[in-house]
């Protein structure tokens, strides 16, 4: 909303620096977010009098006119359709500069030729002026200027203020109720504008005008007729306020209505009697279906949720948020009805959205008017509109008006703001600003007093609103710095974030980039994962587009989806992972949320290393490798990796990872299905992970111990094996085999070839014996070692080479 | 014999020593060593003379002649220590050719941002809170005192199920869940992801992460509210950031201030990113609303609470200088290796 200073200072004294003004009113919670001086003209602009309008030869909208400079006689080529002989104009001459309203370059008048013809000056609309959005011809001024009068001085000089009023403050949304918060903070007596009403003449008998059928949407209507108005143009003064807070000046009797809004807050209203059948106003729902046309010219249907404004047989006004464009006031309307009442702020607000249709009268009432300014707006509109456009009031108001709401009374204990702001401000302080601010104050006590809240203020509810008040007046600058004082922590097994902090710092410790991908992702693509099915798919009602329609059920797609978007953009060598929520619907499989991990790795092992070692690429084992290390790194316990079928994965190239008996996850070589159209360079492996079962998995505890004092001796023991014997059989058989003093087993080599034989292949195992008392003989070495050969040969069916 | 022996040998002692000493490089100690101890060298050349020593004086004569060996042997490693400066590697390295990196991960500057939100407010005290990203329309909106017709819970502007529930808005519903099921104090900041129905673009995301605070107890007051969140700001941001708070309006708190921290890209005095202002709006805040504390079953004469939330997109752009939200989702690989 816009705040004219000149305006404010109708009501409220202020001298002051306006740029300090608007930082006091930031800092009271009305934030000030531009400031525009306005009528600030460039020097060069005189008044001009246009003696001559010829016809431009090349054009059929310019003109050519002369124009009496004060200094002599220019010649102005004029595309405005005013520029008649005899009017009155602003008028920049050469060498004028009009800044850009962008910052960028200023627009300098300089002589040019127009069409061929030349021109030496411009004469202005009020727009180019700033002074309005007015741009359908030239500005013309009264015909008592003095040609070259310098044009700034008959201009008025206004600071414009733009401000972000919180919905919680209707009050401000007038000039009236910014003046009050100014008074409170800089000083200073209000004075309230002229309310008085002239005398009814010509009485006649109203009391039925009005019928208000729904008095719960409509607890407070007025209405009083006005016969006899001209409608004209309004005064400049008046116009130039509606000019400076941005509202089009229409007539003068839509201009004062508009006027008391910007002035107290109340939106107002006109019919043009003539046109309300039976002369009847009747307040109702409107009927399922009924439509109206409003006054942006839109047909509107509405239905049986939505107050209207009715005569006998029609609506004539959406209620409190727009007008019926046959019944305003006309140019030949000579009798009004002038409405002013309350409207219940949610009803407006839930029709204002059902229609798609605001305006600043829906803005004021779904936030709330002041209930007690009803009648005074009224008056204060019937006055002007009687000043300035002549006419008679033939009715006394007419208010139908339920039970008005009790003010309510607040107990404020004086002790309990100061507890809340952490700030001293005395009593005596606090009771001057709430009477500054509009609150009666009574029953003052040592320790609390009773705060009557007036109806302008219907945010305050209770105490809590009260130290609001004194935070925002008394000045929340004023807060003291006071230590931080550290409190009763809990546990660190109490934060289960850090326990998921702790996880994602091993994958980045172990090499691996970090990606967040979005939640929402398209059906197609969420079912683009063989291991999710449609009915697991959780959907919101509302989409922002198909692309979002579904949440995901797990990370693969959107990872698959960041790869490939790497990849087109030539990172070919990506080992990333994902720690992120993952939605299901299906109750079976998890209870709707949890977290998943899933890392994935495609390319070049170690790019940026050169010779051979540039172009290996990533297989299964380095995705293996990783999880086992991060695995290790975590002490958890007994982990096994066992060959499975998942259609995510490669036959044959897949293996689920089991944590304590439990499936924690699987990992493999993404299958070829799910990779088309991405342009891999080298093939996709991704390891996908329950992260709960990761975080709770069994760890070992961290135990010294003692360093061996003796040294240890090793062998090694090697065979030709069938290719299907794997290397978790053989290391638990030889771990089985009550080998004595061995300590450790580890395969050293393994190989396929054609000089072994179909189906089979070579293994090699390197065996280590210690003892901790002593250094082992070779001989008992030797003879743990030809115990286990012979073992390995007898029961694992195994060619000793 | 004897004396003649040990006269000769203490002759070639005195060479040994000369030659080796003025040896030059290590072509010459091996040219003394091949004249002392070669084939053909001096003191090999008296070895026969053994056979001739009487059988009383062998032991004595072995003797000379092993010192005079050791001699050679230490004078030989005093001129070899003596030449080598160190240099004589046999071994040249391209230094500059690149080394064989160990590879090192990054953290995506969302995550790394919550994380290091979290230690700061971790080190005042509080506890890090997780929730469900699927809620209730009571967590989410009625018991945070957000009136009904509030614009907020509009289908419009939230994601909604066909049971009712929503998908959070604001980790706010971490807060109302703590505070139901803990009794105060408590000390809390709730970091996660929230969604709003906003269509993608440069500043706008359907999903954004938060990070909200809330600390209630019997003495909590808005100063203490301040005093967090300059140490916040100083922490996060930097030693020289000053804060404001102005008045503003939320349904949660009351009272209720926006928190602006002095521009972080011009230091305040006045730059585009902060619209010439030299403050950054960074959070909204204030005094837990009574209403919510009745909500949750809290007494508000007893106790009384501050809250606080900020978007942990709007504190990476700031601290990174990241221009555009897009980028956090496109996980783009030269985009993450910047962290």
């Amino acid at each position: 909303m816009k705040i004219s200073l000149n305006w404010l200072k109708e009501y409220i004294s202020f001298e002051g620096d306006p740029k300090a003004l608007a930082d006091s009113l930031t800092m009271a919670g009305l934030e000030v977010e531009e400031i525009v001086e306005r009528g600030k003209i460039p020097a060069g602009i005189v008044v001009g009098k246009i003696l001559e309008r010829n016809p431009h030869p090349n054009s059929d909208h310019l003109s050519i006119c002369k124009v009496d400079s004060g200094k002599g006689i220019l010649q102005i080529v004029c595309g405005a359709p005013n520029c008649d002989a005899g009017k009155t104009v602003p008028l920049a001459l050469e060498g004028t500069s009009f800044p850009d309203p962008e910052g960028g370059k200023p627009f300098v008048i300089k002589p040019c030729k127009l069409r061929g013809v030349e021109s030496f000056g411009m004469m202005c609309s009020e727009r180019e002026l700033g002074l309005s959005e007015e741009h359908g011809g030239l500005m013309i001024l009264p015909d008592n200027l003095p040609a070259g009068m310098d044009f700034s001085e008959y201009v008025t000089q206004d600071t414009i203020y733009t401000v972000e009023i919180t919905p919680n403050r209707p009050d401000w949304l007038s000039h009236w109720g910014v003046a009050r918060d100014v008074g409170a903070l800089m000083g200073g007596k209000r004075r309230f504008p002229d309310t008085s009403v002239p005398s009814v003449e010509g009485w006649e008998s109203w009391g039925d005008l009005v019928d208000v059928r729904e008095r719960t949407l409509c607890p407070h209507y007025t209405a009083r007729v006005i016969r006899g108005v001209k409608v004209g143009e309004s005064p400049a003064w008046l116009k130039e306020r509606l000019n400076a807070v941005g509202i089009r000046p229409i007539n003068n009797i839509v201009d004062v209505t508009n006027f008391v809004m910007m002035e107290l807050g109340e939106p107002l209203h006109a019919f043009d009697s003539r046109f309300l059948e039976g002369k009847k106003i009747v307040v109702r729902k409107a009927e399922e279906g009924e439509k109206i046309v409003a006054l942006d010219g839109k047909e509107y249907t509405l239905d049986n949720s939505m107050l209207v404004i009715a005569d006998k047989v029609k609506p004539v006004a959406i209620a409190g948020i727009m007008g019926g464009e046959y019944s305003g006031v006309m140019a030949d309307t000579t009798e009004i009805i002038l409405e002013s009442a309350y409207f219940q702020p949610s009803s407006i607000r839930a029709t204002s959205r059902k229609l798609g249709l605001s305006s600043d009268s829906s803005y004021r009432f779904e936030r709330g008017v002041d209930p007690e300014m009803i009648e005074n707006a009224s008056n204060r509109a019937a006055g002007l509109i009687i000043k300035l456009a002549g006419g008679q009031l033939v009715s006394e108001l007419v208010s139908v008006k339920s039970r008005p709401a009790e003010r309510l009374r607040i107990i404020c204990s004086f002790d309990k703001i100061r507890k809340l702001l952490g700030m001293n401000p005395t009593n005596e302080e606090m009771i001057d600003i709430f009477r500054k601010l509009g609150l009666l104050v009574s029953d003052v006590q040592e320790t609390n007093c009773l705060v009557t809240v007036p109806g302008f203020r219907a945010d305050i509810r209770e105490t809590a609103d009260l130290a609001e008040e004194i935070a925002r007046i008394y000045g929340l600058d004023k807060l003291p710095d006071i230590p931080v004082q550290a409190a009763k922590v809990l546990p660190y097994s109490a934060d289960s974030y850090a326990k998921m902090e702790g996880l994602r710092k091993d994958f980045i410790a172990a090499g691996l980039n970090e990606c967040v991908n979005g939640s929402f992702i398209d059906e197609k693509s969420a079912l683009s994962d063989p291991s999710v099915a449609p009915e697991d798919l959780l959907k919101v009602n509302n989409p922002i587009s198909p692309d979002y329609a579904v949440l995901r059920a797990t990370l693969l797609p959107g990872m698959m989806a960041t790869i490939k978007r790497n990849i087109f953009q030539k990172n070919t060598d990506l080992a990333m992972f994902e720690i992120g929520h993952v939605f299901c619907a299906n109750r079976e499989k998890f209870a709707e949320e949890r977290d998943d991990l899933v890392v994935l790795m495609t390319g070049n092992r170690h790019p940026e290393r050169y010779c051979a070692e540039a172009s290996e690429k990533y297989d299964f084992y380095d995705l293996k490798g990783l999880v086992e290390s991060v695995l290790e790194a975590r002490k958890v316990k007994k982990v096994r990796f066992e060959a499975c079928t998942d259609a995510r994965f490669a036959k044959g190239c897949a293996a689920k990872v089991i944590i304590g008996g439990k499936e924690a996850g699987v990992l493999g070589k993404i299958n070829d299905k799910l990779t088309k159209g991405m342009r891999l360079t080298a093939p996709l492996f991704a390891a996908i992970f329950q992260a709960d079962i990761l975080l709770e998995a069994e760890t070992e505890k961290i135990l010294y111990k003692d360093l061996p004092t003796f040294p240890s001796t090793s062998r090694d023991v090697a065979f030709l094996a069938p290719l299907t014997l794997e290397n978790a059989t053989v290391i638990d058989f030889i771990r089985k085999a009550n080998v004595k003093f061995l300590t450790d087993v580890k395969i050293f080599d393994i190989f396929q070839g054609e000089q072994l034989g179909e189906g089979k292949k070579s293994m090699a195992y390197s065996l280590t014996f210690r003892c901790d008392d002593r250094t082992l003989t070779d001989e008992e070495v030797n003879k743990e070692h030809e115990k286990l050969r012979e073992k390995l040969s007898a029961s694992l069916g195994v060619e000793l080479r | 014999m004897l004396n003649e022996l040990l006269e000769k040998l203490n002759e070639i002692s005195q060479m040994v020593e000369k030659d080796f000493a003025e040896a030059k490089n290590p072509a010459d100690i091996e040219a003394a060593k091949v004249k002392f101890t070669g084939r053909n060298g001096s003191i090999t050349a008296l070895a026969p003379m053994m056979g001739k020593i009487a059988k009383e004086d062998k032991p004595a004569a072995g003797k000379a002649f092993n010192e005079v060996k050791a001699l050679v042997a230490k004078c030989m490693e005093e001129a070899k220590d003596r030449l080598d400066d160190g240099t004589s590697a046999g071994e040249v390295l391209d230094v500059t050719l690149p080394g064989r990196k160990w590879t090192m991960g990054t953290q995506h500057p969302v995550t790394r941002t919550i994380d290091e939100c979290c230690a700061i407010f971790r080190r005042m005290g509080f506890t890090v809170a997780a929730g469900p990203e699927i809620d209730t329309v009571a967590n989410c909106f009625d018991k945070l005192n957000a009136p009904l017709d509030h614009p907020s819970r509009d289908p419009k502007d939230t994601f909604y199920f066909d049971d009712g529930r929503l998908m959070r808005t604001q980790t706010s519903t971490v807060q109302i869940r703590t505070m139901l099921s803990q009794k105060p104090p408590i000390r809390i900041v709730s970091p996660g992801r929230c969604f709003r129905r906003d269509t993608p673009d440069a500043t706008h995301g359907v999903h954004f992460h938060q990070i909200e605070g809330l600390y209630v107890d019997k003495n909590v007051s808005l100063a203490d509210l301040k005093s967090t969140l300059k140490a916040f700001a100083n922490e996060f941001f930097g030693e020289g950031v000053s804060i404001r708070m102005r008045p503003h309006f939320f349904p949660f708190t009351e009272p209720s201030a926006e928190c602006d921290f002095s521009c972080v890209m011009c230091g305040g005095k006045g730059c585009r990113v902060c619209k010439n202002s030299g403050w950054l709006e960074i959070l909204g805040c204030g005094m837990v609303n009574p209403n919510v504390l009745r909500n949750v079953g809290i007494n508000p004469d007893e106790w009384q609470g501050f809250a606080f939330g900020m978007g942990i997109e709007r504190l990476a752009m700031l601290k990174y200088r990241i221009g555009d939200l897009r980028l956090f989702s496109e996980n783009d690989l030269r985009f993450l290796k910047q962290f």
